[in-house]
């Protein structure tokens, strides 16, 4: 019969290699863009017509987030590649919901958060990235923040990593936390790309700062610090009760759960036999 | 002529690109202009129209709110009440901002509402790494309206559960748990065989696809897909190179 | 075993999923000869998709669950030992050898292709088949299926019927030396099991060896050549197609045989009996006797219901454009559907697929109101009430269960919405598991029941808030033979204890079996049936 063989071989150690590279550079990309416009020119955003500053914003998160999706979609299992546009559509479904009321929340990462506690940080980061970039094809103002997502969704991994969802009370903290690190990242996009914030909710705050004599930079990333964190510890302890609903053999299909014991009740001791 | 998705979707990104560095009112209003044009010739008008709309409204309000009212750097100052102050400098800044944004939106609008998606997939997946990109645009351009139809099953089973879904807040978030959950419980568990599925058919290891649906690509579209693109980073090293140390921002 | 012609042999002493306490499957041999069909029978529950899935490289060990034991597929032998260094499975190679169709069948279907022949082309596709090859293997399967005409429409327009028939197309158009088909023909009418059978004899007779999976001794199973039987994880029993059991042995093992899904023999009548232990205590409760009719009003009564479907049937508009006339819309489905029931009765509507059926049974909780007539529930008119509220006095149980189960354990989940204390709470949810015969699984997540218990668990929800009127729309779909003897006991104790009861249903079988009159829903009124 044929002669290829039914069982799948190690994964080469140069490819890994390559991947890991890439991810290096997306965080690099990412990080410098960050550094360099926070840096370098805050001043003048309101002041001219600042299009160089939005363009690096734009091309540098991007570029980034391009980066991770290369680096990591590749190596996903299929349990989580097809979870993906599960997640993607939650995003995408709840997003525009709430963006469209009178809330200054977004809750537009449930999916991501739910992938990076089931598959890790890579494929939260990834999912993220992905979830921006394809939530463009319906409204292409999100695609500057992909960066930011993929910021999320790579915490929200680590917190999964290192036991945080293992507790009911520890998620709505490393939400918090995550929201105030994610919102200072996404601040600079919000203020160099869009000149402001994309709801009315979050502009009212934002005009308040403004009242204050603040500069829009300023402004902007003390409306995020008062928004994202609150919004992320709603997300984390959503995504926690629902990951804590799924039946025993969905969880335990993801290696990152069994291996790291993700969820309390879960261990490993039966996996390893 | 029949555009190839990949083209359509570099002239529309070039658009976007250019008018952001152009950063022009004038320019960008004909950009937008056009592009709703086009919409209306290819009988999209109006979704896009629509699409545009429920995104650059609520975007121009805020733009507006917080510039027209609160611009503590201009100087002419038109109106006041209170704290609020109305300057020339916040209004311009906030009408540059939105036409700037606006001139990238709607022509990528007009991509998403007249691209044939299947094609569109058909063309990431004949270019290797994007295979799974394409898979998962349409696994979830698929999903959205598959969503929406069990959505409704699952909250007429609740109904008959005795489920009544009343104004006041406990109720509608007792509500929500009882639709979103089973709907993520069971689009969770579709994934996963789903996932199994896909396996064996030999997506997850496949080296070198090949394509049923043919998507025609001729040589005139290629170029011009190039000289759009080769022009869009012109446009951006002209406008960076510019804003260097000692250019004007 | 003769290894020489058997393309694929599995000899399983464990199989346990992670972090489950016992095994799934154990100490079961099996091997599958080129050319041959063989029915692999089992309830629901016995393990039989696992075991499926496992064969199918869908279930694959190390990922799902750990396997003891050796599986040989086309001459290469893998030995598990239940390790995490037991050798991986490459699932698109195994899938070259063995293909594996699910229950549900859309599962294999990528439903990111736009057309059929897109679809059928996805696993071509993904092996670098040039353009000009795929074209050829696509019009040759399709052709064996009859899905010629529907190369080009979407794989979402289609029926289950046809749907199935493509998940299948996909799975064959791999060219596996094994096919293992799980439930094929759940849900499909005769025509379609029919055909089926030709489809495998077709491909038996090019030397597939084909493996079907089923808890129904049908059409397809005695298509067979060989059997065996499946029972809590082990193979219990097995041999030629003439020397299966006898209807009362099959029907003991959990197993339909009824002519409901294409086979001959009918189902037995509940052998459970429906002791005064399961019956309600009568204080809190509506305990009419059945004959009595002491109640003022019915429990129902429908008037001149008339009813047809609005502008949401989005494929007919450009037809309806052109007709002006507005007299009679297209969609009618109920033309004037008289009824009226009394507590303690059991009704059952029959009729062909698209009759209207599920239609109609909407009717009685609001969950469509009626263009013209009344419905009067308990006397009451429920025009304009919401059907949260009706639901006090109406239960029904839909035909996806998995649409309203969302709680942790199976007790939660039948408690949930009950009011009362604690106790009585505790005490209704585990009478309702009792009477469908799931008390044993009180603690166990709903979805990780087998098919036939969430249907039997979503009827205890619906028991337990004890509704005058209990409304069942296609009770028997994927049930076993246990679950059908419980559903049929459930239908007696509810309609004892003084409920009225509506089952829709295509199996006239159970309706005879389980419904004092049986009506047809035909052409938009209801008839009584030809006796």
């Amino acid at each position: 019969m044929s002669s290829t063989s039914l069982t799948l071989p190690a994964p080469a150690p140069a490819a890994a290699r390559k991947r890991r590279l890439l991810e290096i550079l997306g965080a690099l990309a990412i990080a410098g863009t960050y550094a360099y416009l926070v840096l370098n020119q805050p001043s003048d955003i309101a002041g001219g017509p600042g299009s160089a500053a939005a363009l690096i914003a734009l091309s540098g998160f991007l570029v980034g987030a391009i980066l991770l999706i290369m680096a990591v979609l590749p190596t996903l299992p299929a349990s989580t590649l097809v979870l993906i546009p599960v997640a993607l559509v939650l995003n995408i479904v709840l997003g525009q919901f709430v963006g469209s009321t009178l809330v200054p929340f977004y809750l537009d990462a449930i999916g991501t958060v739910l992938i990076a506690v089931l598959a890790g940080p890579a494929a939260g980061a990834a999912t993220g990235a992905l979830s921006s970039i394809i939530w463009s094809f319906f409204n292409p103002t999100v695609l500057p923040f992909a960066a930011g997502a993929a910021l999320i969704g790579a915490l929200a991994g680590l917190a999964a990593r290192y036991g945080l969802f293992r507790r009911f009370y520890f998620a709505p903290i490393a939400g918090f936390l995550t929201g105030i690190i994610g919102g200072v990242v996404s601040a600079p996009v919000a203020a160099f790309v869009f000149g402001g914030t994309s709801g009315v909710a979050t502009g009212a705050i934002v005009s308040a700062f403004r009242a204050m004599g603040d500069t829009l930079f300023a402004a902007i990333t003390k409306q995020a610090l008062l928004s994202d964190p609150m919004d992320k510890a709603i997300v984390f302890t959503l995504v926690a009760l629902l990951v804590y609903a799924l039946p025993r053999r969905a969880r335990l299909q993801f290696p990152f759960v069994r291996r790291h014991n993700v969820l309390a009740g879960t261990g490993r001791d039966d996996a390893t036999n | 002529m029949k555009l190839h998705p990949l083209t359509s979707l570099a002239i529309a990104g070039s658009a976007a690109v250019v008018t952001t560095a152009a950063a022009s009112v004038p320019l960008s209003l004909a950009v937008m202009a056009t592009a709703a044009a086009l919409s209306f010739m290819s009988g999209r008008g109006a979704q896009v129209l629509a699409a545009s709309a429920m995104i650059l409204v609520p975007l121009c309000l805020a733009l507006f709110m917080v510039h027209g009212l609160f611009f503590p750097e201009g100087t002419t100052v038109i109106a006041q009440w209170g704290p609020a102050r109305v300057t020339i400098e916040g209004l311009t800044f906030a009408a540059e901002r939105a036409s700037r944004i606006g001139a990238a939106v709607v022509p990528l609008l007009v991509f998403s509402c007249t691209v044939s998606v299947p094609d569109l997939v058909a063309a990431l997946s004949a270019r290797g790494v994007s295979g799974r990109v394409a898979f998962v645009l349409a696994a979830t351009l698929a999903l959205v309206p598959a969503i929406g139809q069990q959505q409704l099953r699952i909250r007429q089973a609740q109904e008959a559960r005795g489920l009544v879904i009343r104004r006041h807040l406990p109720s509608r978030i007792a509500a929500f748990r009882l639709q979103a959950l089973p709907l993520v419980l069971s689009l969770v568990e579709e994934a996963s065989g789903r996932a199994q599925a896909l396996e064996a058919r030999g997506f997850v290891s496949a080296a070198r696809p090949t394509s049923y649906r043919q998507v025609q690509d001729p040589l005139p579209q290629r170029i011009l897909r190039w000289l759009v693109l080769l022009c869009a980073a012109v446009v951006v090293g002209l406008r960076l190179s510019s804003s260097l140390p000692g250019g004007n921002w | 075993m003769t290894e020489e012609s058997s393309v694929l042999r599995a000899c399983v002493e464990h199989f346990t999923f992670h972090d489950e306490a016992g095994p799934v499957l154990t100490g079961l041999e099996l091997a599958l000869r080129r050319g041959t069909i063989t029915a692999l029978l089992g309830a629901s529950g016995s393990g039989k998709t696992t075991l499926g899935r496992l064969l199918g490289g869908w279930s694959r060990p190390g990922n799902s669950g750990l396997l003891s034991g050796v599986l040989e597929v086309a001459g290469q032998i893998l030995h598990f030992e239940g390790t995490d260094d037991d050798p991986a499975i490459n699932a698109a190679e195994w899938a070259r050898h063995v293909g594996y169709v699910p229950q549900d069948s859309t599962t294999v279907l990528s439903m990111v292709r736009a057309t059929v022949g897109e679809e059928l082309a996805f696993g071509l596709e993904n092996r670098g088949v040039s353009p000009a090859a795929m074209r050829e293997s696509v019009q040759h399967v399709a052709g064996r299926l009859g899905l010629t005409h529907l190369l080009e429409h979407s794989p979402t327009t289609l029926s289950g019927g046809e749907l199935r028939k493509l998940a299948i197309g996909c799975v064959v158009i791999m060219n596996p030396e094994v096919l293992i088909l799980d439930e094929p023909a759940a849900s499909l009418d005769a025509e379609a099991a029919a055909g089926l059978v030709t489809l495998m004899r077709d491909l038996a007779g090019r030397g597939t060896a084909v493996l079907v999976l089923s808890q129904c001794v049908d059409a397809l199973v005695r298509a067979a050549g060989h059997w065996f039987l499946l029972q809590e994880g082990s193979l219990s029993a097995g041999g030629i197609m003439a020397e299966l059991p006898d209807f009362t042995a099959l029907a003991a093992a959990g197993l339909v045989v009824s002519a409901g899904c294409g086979g001959v023999g009918s189902t037995p009548a509940t052998d459970l009996p429906v002791d005064a232990q399961l019956m309600p205590d009568g204080s809190a409760h509506r305990a009419l006797p059945p004959d009595l009719g002491g109640s003022k009003f019915p429990a129902a009564q429908l008037t001149d219901v008339q009813f047809a479907f609005g502008p949401v049937a989005r494929q007919r508009r450009p037809l309806r454009r052109r007709n002006a006339q507005r007299a009679v819309p297209p969609n009618t489905v109920l033309r004037g559907v008289n009824l009226s029931l009394q507590a303690g009765e059991v009704i059952a509507i029959t009729g062909p697929n698209g009759a209207g059926k599920s239609t109609l049974l909407r009717h009685f909780n609001g969950l469509l109101q009626p263009d013209s007539g009344s419905v009067l529930i308990e006397g009451k008119d429920i025009a304009g009430q919401a059907t949260g509220t009706v639901a006090a006095a109406v239960g029904l149980l839909f035909q996806q269960p998995r649409d309203q189960l969302f709680e942790r354990t199976a007790q939660r989940e039948v408690a949930f919405g009950l009011s009362g204390s604690a106790g009585t709470i505790a005490a209704a949810a585990t009478h309702a598991l009792d009477v469908v015969g799931l008390s044993g699984a009180s603690s166990r997540h709903p979805a990780e029941l087998p098919a036939s218990q969430q249907r039997l668990l979503a009827l205890a929800t619906v028991l337990a808030r004890r509704p005058a009127i209990l409304l069942l729309d296609e009770p028997t779909v994927a049930l076993d033979g246990h679950g059908r003897r419980f559903l049929v006991r459930a239908i007696h104790v509810a309609a004892a204890a003084g409920a009225a009861v509506v089952l829709v249903t295509h199996d006239v079988d159970f309706a005879a079996e389980a419904a004092h009159k049986t009506l047809v829903l035909s052409d938009g009124i209801l008839v009584p049936a030809e006796p």
